[in-house]
């Protein structure tokens, strides 16, 4: 279960967030979507402890990130913006480091990456430095680097952003994968149809603030229109104009 | 400790693997002393040119007895004819003496007799060989002098004057550490130079390729990030700072720097408390290096800027060739200045108290922690992380 509640954040003169509350619960897929700005890396960011909130708070499973950092980074797997690999380290190497970090004994590690490689069909690659990864490829060791501790709740920041029809279609069914093993996914995008297509619950988020959070039906209910698109134009312009 | 032994072992990793950095990165312990080596070798050769010596003279025949004497004294007397200066301009000879054609009329009156050197004073490789004939002709005189004088009676003890005894203090040793002053200074610098690329790589460069920000949601004390990419980037400078130190010795060793008349020898223990004075450094030049290369906006801008670092070391030696100054105790607490100073100690053999190497190297330790510190707290910052 993550919760977020009352953020707000300003970079210098920038306001990022002014009002951001939301919550993601286990075996579900929420969806955090926006336009680009709206606010949504921030939020992401402050959750797995890289920025710290100007008010409000951010907890895993009750664990408050700006209180205790590490214990709420432990209880998460995170996709973030930045993607960056070592490109002299192999996919094996880089799920044993991040295990490592995540003080995984080498057994856990071993059966864990054998688990991934499976998982995410990367036998081929795995011993393969990854310099000259496909986009795709890069996109697999993210994930199973992201995953390597068995995390109960996974945060991806823009997954599909970029990655061609396959991998995407991928993406998808691992997310779909996760929640079969109840699991809280939180992601963000800036699409719609992947957002309506995956998800339980939507936020919508507009200028540093959420609009509305629910069910999909919930949304199109409250914004008193057909399709999740126009919701979504509706509800977004509403908070600008506020 | 699990965690900085993970950061620290895949860090090595890395950079082992990054071949043509590590190559680079090591060109210097193995170039650096070879040069050195190759230019203290001719600055030797000039000061003892020993090989027999033409010296192009105008108007040998009008001083037979002088002539004779440069002969002796394993001279090539060559005649010369035509312009001396033009040909000293041209490189074609390295100096002409000049003996005027009146040198035996001015002689034979008791007159005052000039000779002429011409010679070219920028140029360092004929030094040593104006200076012999200088010498030569300056001892010619004063054995002209004496023996005049007793022609009339009168000591030539009358016209000695003041004169100078030899009374210096300094070992042969001590002249050789100074001679070799470089040593210091390139051991220092390699300790800055061979882990400076796996220090940015390890903090521009994760930036760089983003990697930066998957790193930090880990849940791992930033601390250990840091320590751990220090001991890395230091366990190469260590590397090379000993190779750069075992090069410079060998290449002392092999210099003929006994024709200068100083002496250098090398006793294992010495080597030992070499090493033990100079191990902190690398420590100290990671974490500046670290701390510099996150406030760098890309690989490039860091290289360019970190790089400065490396003149670091030369300063205390520029400050101890130029400003000569009696070594006191708070000296060694100085980070760096303090290693220098125990190099020089060390190499001449002088006597070091046991407590000067703690001196220098707690703070040189501590200041290491303190960078590596702050340099954990610029991680919690959010603009390390939006490049």
């Amino acid at each position: 279960m993550i919760e977020v509640a009352g953020l707000k954040k300003s970079f210098g003169e920038v306001t990022a967030l002014r009002n951001v509350s939301f919550t993601a619960s286990d075996a579900k897929v929420t969806g955090l979507l926006g336009h680009n700005g709206a606010g949504k890396s921030t939020s992401l960011r402050i959750l797995y402890g890289l920025v710290q909130p100007d008010l409000g708070f951010a907890k895993i499973d009750g664990t408050n990130v700006s209180e205790d950092r590490v214990l709420a980074q432990s209880k998460l797997g995170v996709l973030p913006d930045g993607q960056g690999l070592y490109q002299r380290l192999t996919p094996r190497e880089h799920m044993r480091y991040f295990g490592r970090l995540h003080g995984l004994t080498e057994d856990i590690i071993e059966a864990r990456t054998t688990e991934l490689i499976h998982l995410l069909d990367m036998a081929a690659i795995a011993d393969r430095r990854t310099q000259g990864f496909s986009q795709g490829e890069r996109m697999k060791v993210c994930l199973a680097r992201a995953l390597v501790h068995n995390p109960k709740h996974i945060v991806l920041d823009e997954p599909t952003n970029g990655l061609d029809v396959m991998t995407t279609r991928k993406v998808r069914e691992l997310i779909a994968e996760l929640r079969m093993q109840g699991l809280c996914v939180l992601f963000s995008s800036h699409l719609m149809y992947e957002v309506s297509k995956l998800c339980d619950e939507i936020v919508i988020m507009a200028e540093g603030r959420v609009a509305v959070q629910g069910t999909p039906a919930e949304i199109l209910e409250s914004a008193k229109e057909r399709t999740l698109e126009d919701a979504f134009v509706t509800l977004s312009e509403r908070v600008v104009l506020s | 400790m699990n965690i900085l032994r993970a950061v620290m072992t895949k860090e090595l990793l890395d950079g082992v693997r990054d071949k043509r950095a590590l190559m680079s990165a090591f060109l210097f312990p193995f170039l650096a002393p070879l040069f050195i080596y190759g230019l203290m070798t001719l600055v030797i050769e000039q000061n003892t040119k020993s090989e027999r010596v033409t010296l192009p003279v105008i108007g040998a025949e009008y001083a037979p007895t002088l002539i004779e004497r440069f002969v002796e004294n394993g001279f090539i007397i060559e005649t010369f004819e035509g312009d001396a200066e033009a040909a000293v301009t041209a490189k074609t000879v390295d100096l002409v003496l000049e003996i005027p054609s009146d040198y035996q009329s001015t002689m034979a009156h008791f007159e005052k007799t000039e000779l002429t050197v011409i010679h070219d004073g920028s140029r360092n490789d004929t030094r040593a060989t104006v200076r012999q004939v200088r010498s030569l002709i300056q001892d010619y005189s004063s054995e002209l002098t004496a023996l005049r004088l007793i022609s009339r009676g009168v000591s030539p003890k009358l016209v000695r004057g003041v004169q100078t005894r030899n009374g210096d203090i300094a070992s042969d040793e001590q002249k050789a550490a100074n001679f070799l002053s470089f040593v210091p200074i390139y051991v220092l610098m390699a300790a800055f130079v061979c882990g400076l690329g796996l220090a940015i790589d390890q903090t521009a460069g994760e930036r760089e390729r983003r990697s930066l920000e998957p790193l930090l949601i880990n849940p791992v004390q930033r601390l250990d990030l840091i320590f751990g990419k220090c001991l890395a980037a230091s366990i190469v400078g260590t590397a090379g700072m000993l190779i750069t130190l075992g090069m410079c010795l060998g290449a002392m060793l092999l210099l003929p720097i006994d024709e200068l008349g100083i002496r250098f020898s090398l006793q294992w223990d010495q080597v030992f408390w070499l090493v033990i004075a100079i191990l902190p450094i690398p420590f100290l030049a990671s974490s500046l290096q670290l701390l510099l290369g996150l406030f760098a906006k890309s690989f490039k801008d860091a290289q360019s800027y970190v790089g400065f670092l490396v003149f670091i070391p030369v300063i205390p030696s520029l400050l101890m060739n130029f400003l000569p100054f009696a070594t006191q105790f708070w000296m060694y607490w100085i980070p760096v200045f303090g290693q220098s100073i125990l190099m020089k100690e060390i190499l001449g053999a002088e006597p070091v108290t046991v407590l000067a190497y703690p001196a220098a190297a707690l703070p040189t330790l501590l200041l290491g922690l303190g960078v590596c510190w702050a340099t954990s707290r610029l991680l919690n910052q959010e603009r390390v992380i939006q490049s």
